[in-house]
């Protein structure tokens, strides 16, 4: 018998009972459906965090902070340890191990790799334009603008104004979100405007608010996603200049260092460099860092709701089985027949395997279809929920493959026991069965 | 069909039978001998019980012998695998009491199933599928499906199928056994008919008229050939 008659029977046989079979091919778009949008979820949110991480530190860039409890971590736990190494050793007799921001020009010269490095203060705050105050999530973050310029070009640039490169004490540049908070066109704070920046000192009894006003002079564009270093969409930027005289502190919340190269022999020979610079004192987090650890977090997380959908696909694949045993007992007698008219066994095998293959098939393919909607439902939700982040999922042919092999192999695997026994019938007796 | 040179189609000699039932054996059919030659029209008859329908199945190569030797078509069923056996039905035009038509296919389509077993493209088995069912006069009845059909119509649906591999011989197991009178006369003409242009017919029935209607009958009682008698 010729391969497309044994399919063309097995067809037929299926299309006898629609509602039997459509309900055994929903069994198979249900476990496929969910692998699929699961595995093209999270590949879209891989690629999101991915590009949010790489733009937010720069996939060139070093964010050194102090202590060496990983990334952070400022307040490091290794109390009374100074940073014994560091030539101009200004650590006084604080407790914790303390970046200064003149460490910029001795990390520049450890390596040729090393493109700029700008230190950072950042403080918490408050912004006042009027009567209005908002809080500054992202911070009061003081940066030498033309470094910093160097360092974000991608992000630190201005949608409206212009960012000076040698500011004035008082120049301010606001991020996107203290621009318009609720980013509905409410302008809290435009160009030209004069606002109050106020820092709540905590560093002496009692707290005490100081403020300074200043010149708006730079709204930057919308940036996103997360903020690990670099330019916020909820910062607001001060001269590195005003740092010292308002916060009245040389202390750097972290060090940015760009790479001439962003291989990753330069990042981990760079990080070393560094880290044994200020004897260990320190920590260097990379782009690759941070998205390798939520790489790792998010395969895991693939794994289990992979586990998840493998289950729901196992269950249809019992639906199979019983379906194929129902179908066998039924068709006794037409398998006797069959075998009466000359038969082979492995062409009533392949008839029974022929159907389970064109539901698995079928189940598959509509499962791809409807996995691909659902995460796209899933991602739009996702976008409208966090503000910002648009999330896109990711359908690799990879994956439509697996999910068509998958469900095939499903299908086959299952059917293989009743399409077994259906080919061990003997005509005698199958024809005999009423 | 060819009745010029006569050729052995079935060969039984010392032919046995012996079922397992529980944990009793049973002789079904004991040294039973038996010839059947191109072009006859022979007809076995028994009661139930008597081993008929064991003689039938083996002759059908749907069974093996217990000991015995059995020639198909020339072929000996002994040394045959279960695979080999089924090849062996390709030769072999089976017409059961009950039709046995596929319900879900047209009459076209069950007459095409033995050519698509055999492996015969598309549209050859469809010019052969249209030719037999208009030799059975079913020519505007070949896109209905059986329960479209009456008894008498299934069956001769039946006969086309049994017809359509060019078989050694027409194995018939109660052909009239589930329609009326005058449809089985109508059976018998046609079964006749294709007799009378040199195919092989072999009979399986409890019906003592119906086996008058044969050239040849042999009578079948508790496992073992009574008589062998030309009609």
């Amino acid at each position: 018998m010729q391969a497309r008659d044994v399919f063309s029977f097995s067809f037929s046989a299926i299309k006898l009972r629609k509602l039997r079979a459509g309900l055994t091919i929903l069994g198979v778009v249900i476990g496929i459906a969910a692998i699929v949008a699961l595995l093209s979820i999270s590949q879209g949110l891989q690629t999101t965090i991915t590009n949010q991480v790489e733009k937010g530190v720069g996939a060139n860039t070093l964010v050194v902070t102090a202590g060496k409890n990983g990334f952070g971590a400022s307040g490091g736990l290794s109390s009374g340890s100074l940073i014994p190494s560091a030539p101009t050793s200004l650590s006084g007799t604080a407790s914790a191990p303390i970046l200064y921001l003149n460490y910029t020009s001795e990390i520049q010269t450890l390596s040729p790799e090393i493109n700029t490095v700008v230190a950072v203060v950042q403080q918490s705050g408050f912004i006042q334009n009027g009567d209005k105050v908002i809080q500054i999530n992202g911070g009061i973050v003081a940066v030498n603008f033309s470094e910093y310029v160097n360092t974000y070009g991608d992000t630190f640039k201005a949608e409206s104004g212009t960012i000076p490169l040698n500011p004035s004490e008082n120049d301010i540049v606001i991020g996107q979100r203290i621009h318009d908070p609720e980013q509905n066109g409410t302008i809290f704070a435009d160009i030209n405007n004069q606002v109050n920046v106020i820092w709540t000192n905590t560093t002496q009894l009692p707290y005490t608010n100081q403020s300074y006003t200043g010149t708006v002079v730079a709204v930057l564009p919308k940036i996103g996603g997360f903020g690990i270093s670099g330019p916020s969409d909820t910062g607001v930027y001060v001269p590195i200049t005003k740092a010292q005289s308002f916060f009245g502190t040389d202390e750097a919340a972290s060090i940015i260092v760009t790479l001439k190269n962003s291989d990753n022999a330069t990042i981990t020979s760079v990080s070393k460099l560094i880290t044994n610079y200020f004897d260990n004192q320190v920590t260097v987090t990379s782009a690759a860092d941070v998205s390798s650890t939520i790489s790792t977090l998010s395969s895991t997380l693939n794994l289990f709701l992979g586990g998840v959908a493998a289950i729901s696909l196992f269950v249809a694949g019992i639906g199979i089985m019983n379906i194929m045993i129902v179908s066998l007992i039924e068709r006794t007698r037409e398998i006797g027949i069959l075998k009466a008219l000359g038969m082979k066994s492995r062409t009533v095998l392949a008839i029974f395997l022929g159907e389970s293959v064109i539901i698995g098939l079928i189940g598959a393919v509509v499962g791809i279809i409807l996995g691909w909607v659902l995460s796209n439902v899933v991602a739009l939700g996702f976008s409208a929920a966090s503000s910002g982040i648009t999330l896109t999922p990711i359908l690799t042919p990879e994956v439509a493959l697996l999910a068509v092999g998958f469900g095939v192999c499903v299908s086959t695997v299952f059917a293989l026991y009743p399409a077994w026994r259906a080919s061990k019938l003997r005509p005698v007796e199958a024809l005999r069965y009423e | 069909m060819n009745n010029e040179i006569k050729k052995t189609v079935v060969e039984a000699v010392d032919l046995k039978k012996t079922y397992t039932v529980g944990k009793i054996p049973v002789e079904a059919l004991r040294e039973a001998n038996l010839r059947v030659e191109s072009g006859e029209f022979l007809s076995i008859l028994g009661p139930s019980g008597s081993g008929k329908s064991t003689l039938l199945n083996l002759i059908g190569a749907l069974d093996k012998p217990t000991s015995g030797r059995l020639l198909i078509d020339g072929v000996d069923l002994s040394t045959l695998n279960d695979n080999q056996l089924t090849g062996v039905r390709l030769r072999i035009g089976f017409v059961f009491q009950f039709f046995n038509l596929i319900p879900r296919l047209s009459a076209l389509d069950n007459v095409e199933l033995p050519l698509s077993i055999a492996g015969v493209s598309r549209s050859e088995r469809r010019k052969r599928a249209q030719q037999l069912l208009e030799d059975v006069g079913l020519r505007d009845r070949m896109n209905h499906k059986p329960a479209e059909l009456s008894g008498g119509q299934q069956q001769r649906v039946a006969v086309a199928r049994a017809l359509a591999n060019n078989p050694a011989f027409l194995l018939m197991d109660e052909p009239t056994g589930n329609v009326d009178s005058k449809t089985a006369s109508e059976v018998m003409a046609l079964v006749k008919k294709l007799n009378s242009k040199g195919v092989t017919i072999v009979m399986v029935t409890h019906d003592q008229h119906l086996a008058m209607e044969a050239n040849r009958t042999v009578k079948v009682l508790d496992g073992v050939i009574a008589s062998d008698m030309v009609n």
